[in-house]
C-alpha cells in the first residue's frame, strides 16, 4: 500500500526521508562491497529489482475479490537479505512512481520506510526465527511473507496517523481508524501474499535441492 | 510489452528538452504543493501544471485521465477515514473533518498533476542521468539502468506465460489463479537470473567496465524558458503564501 503523491505535508516527507536515509546508505555500502568482490553480481541485483517491479505490475487474486499486486517484500527479504532490499526497494518505488504513477516522489521516503525497511526486516527476522525453531519451510515462509506485509500496512497506518492525528482522540484514535479501514483490504491481501509466496517457494524447490538454499538462485548477491 | 507512461514519455513533444528545465517546473511545483497551505496554493498549481501539460506538452487528456484516477481509491478510503469519527455515540461526522479532507484532496490532486507532468515528458533513463549528476552513486545508477532494460524483457515473458496459462484454463477460479501466479513467478525468477547471467557474460566479453555511455540528444538550456518557469513558480509562491 503506497501513500500517494502530495498526501503527506512537507515536514513529514522530509522526516521520513531522513529516517530512511541511513538504511539506504547502509544498503549502498553493502552493494558496493558485494560489487567490489564480485562485479558480476551487478546484473543479478538489477534482475532482482526488475523482478520486483514486474511483480508489482501483476494482478493477484485476493480473498475479498479485490485485485491487487503482490509486494514481494517477504520473498525478497528471504532471498536477498534485508539490507540490500532497502536499495532495491527505493529503485522499485521510483520506477513505480515514474512508470505506473503509483506512489509518489515526495512520499517516497515514507513508502520506502514501510515497504522496503520495516517489511523486509520483519519478514527476515521471522524467517530466521521460524527456521531456528525448526518449523517447516511452508509455515515459516507463509508467516514471514504475510506478517511482513501486515507490518508494512501497520507502518503506513501509523505514518498517516502521525501526519493527520484525530482532532479529538489524537494520534492513537487516528492510527486505529486508519488501521481499521485499511485492514479490510490489507489483511486478505497479506494472507494471499503469504499463500502466493509459499506456492512460489514450493515451485522453486523443484529447481533447488534444498529449499533453505533458495538464495543461491539469486546468484551472488548475498 | 510497453508501459503507456514510458511509451508516451519517449514520444513526448518535450522529449529533447533538458531534464533540468522539466524537473525545475514539475519538482518545484510539487514542493510548493506540499509546503504551501492548500488554499489557494493547490488550485493555482493545478491550473498552471495542467495547463502546461495539456497545452504545451500536448499530453492527450484521455491518457492523462487514465493515470490520474489510479490513486483515487487510496484517496477515497483515507479521506473517508478522516471524515468520520467513531466514538461512544457510534459513527459521526468528524469536527473540522471536511475542511481538512478538502484541503488534502486539493493538495493530492496538485501532487498528481506535477508527478504526471514529469512522468509523461521525461523517460526514466533521463531522470536517472539527472539523479546521477546530483550525487546518486554510480553503481546504483547503473543497476537502475539495467533494471529499466530488464523490466520490459520480463514483462514480455510474464505476459506470454500469462496468456499460455489462461489458454489452459489456468485462470478459471480464484484458487487456480493463485496457483498459476505462483507458478508464473517461480518460473520467471530463475529465468530472470539466468538471463541476467547471460547478459553479464555478453557485456563482460565486450569489455564493459560498469558504465553505460549513451548518446543523448538534448537541446541546450533555454534561458527564456528557465525565466518563465521561475516566474511561474515565484508567482504561485507569492499567491499561495499571501492569500492563505
Amino acid at each position: 500500500m503506497h501513500i500517494m503523491e502530495g498526501y503527506l505535508p512537507a515536514k513529514h516527507c522530509l522526516a521520513w526521508y531522513t529516517v530512511s536515509a541511513p538504511f539506504f546508505a547502509a544498503g549502498v555500502w553493502r552493494i558496493r562491497k558485494i560489487l567490489a568482490e564480485r562485479p558480476q553480481a551487478r546484473m543479478n541485483l538489477a534482475a532482482a529489482g526488475a523482478f520486483a517491479f514486474v511483480l508489482s505490475a501483476l494482478k493477484m487474486p485476493s480473498v475479498t475479490g479485490s485485485c491487487s499486486h503482490p509486494t514481494g517484500t517477504g520473498f525478497g527479504a528471504v532471498v536477498f537479505g534485508p539490507a540490500v532490499m532497502a536499495v532495491l526497494g527505493a529503485m522499485v518505488l521510483l520506477f513505480q512512481a515514474l512508470l505506473l504513477a503509483h506512489g509518489g516522489l515526495t512520499t517516497l521516503g515514507a513508502n520506502l520506510f514501510s515497504m522496503a525497511i520495516v517489511g523486509p526486516w520483519v519478514s527476515y527476522g521471522l524467517w530466521k526465527l521460524c527456521q531456528r525453531l525448526g518449523w517447516s519451510v511452508a509455515v515459516s515462509m507463509f508467516l514471514a511473507a504475510a506478517l511482513g506485509d501486515l507490518a508494512t500496512y501497520v507502518t503506513t497506518s501509523i505514518q498517516l496517523a502521525l501526519a493527520y492525528p484525530d482532532p479529538v482522540g489524537g494520534f492513537m484514535t487516528a492510527a486505529i481508524k486508519f488501521g481499521g479501514i485499511f485492514a479490510l483490504t490489507q489483511v486478505p491481501l497479506a494472507i494471499a501474499e503469504g499463500m502466493l509466496t509459499v506456492v512460489v517457494m514450493d515451485a522453486l524447490a523443484g529447481k533447488v535441492a534444498d529449499i533453505r538454499k533458495v538464495s543461491m538462485l539469486a546468484g551472488e548477491t548475498r | 510489452m510497453t508501459l503507456s507512461i514510458d511509451q508516451y514519455a519517449q514520444l513526448s513533444r518535450w522529449r529533447e528538452r533538458p531534464v533540468l528545465e522539466k524537473a525545475l517546473l514539475a519538482i518545484g511545483m510539487l514542493l510548493l504543493a506540499i509546503s504551501l497551505p492548500p488554499l489557494p496554493g493547490a488550485p493555482c498549481i493545478i491550473v498552471c501544471v495542467l495547463g502546461v501539460t495539456l497545452l504545451d506538452a500536448r499530453v492527450p487528456l484521455r491518457l492523462w485521465l487514465r493515470h490520474a484516477v489510479i490513486p483515487a481509491g487510496f484517496l477515497l478510503t483515507a479521506g473517508l477515514t478522516m471524515l468520520f469519527d467513531i466514538g461512544r455515540h457510534g459513527l459521526s461526522l468528524a469536527p473540522a473533518g471536511l475542511s481538512t479532507v478538502g484541503g488534502l484532496l486539493l493538495r493530492s490532486c496538485a501532487g498528481i498533476c506535477c508527478l504526471l507532468l514529469l512522468a509523461l515528458t521525461t523517460p526514466v533513463t533521463d531522470i536517472l542521468a539527472g539523479l546521477r549528476r546530483i550525487g546518486l552513486p554510480r553503481e546504483i545508477a547503473e543497476i537502475s539502468l539495467l533494471m529499466y532494460r530488464l523490466v520490459f524483457l520480463l514483462l514480455d515473458t510474464a505476459s506470454a506465460m500469462h496468456i499460455a496459462q489462461a489458454a489452459r484454463l489456468g485462470q478459471r477460479n480464484r484458487k487456480q489463479q493463485l496457483r498459476s501466479l505462483g507458478l508464473l513467478l517461480a518460473n520467471l525468477f530463475p529465468r530472470t537470473m539466468d538471463r541476467a547471467g547471460r547478459m553479464e557474460n555478453g557485456l563482460a566479453a565486450r569489455g564493459w567496465n560498469g558504465e553505460f555511455m549513451v548518446l543523448r540528444r538534448t537541446q541546450p538550456l533555454s534561458p527564456l524558458r528557465l525565466t518563465w518557469t521561475s516566474l511561474l513558480l515565484g508567482s504561485v509562491l507569492l499567491v499561495g503564501s499571501l492569500f492563505s
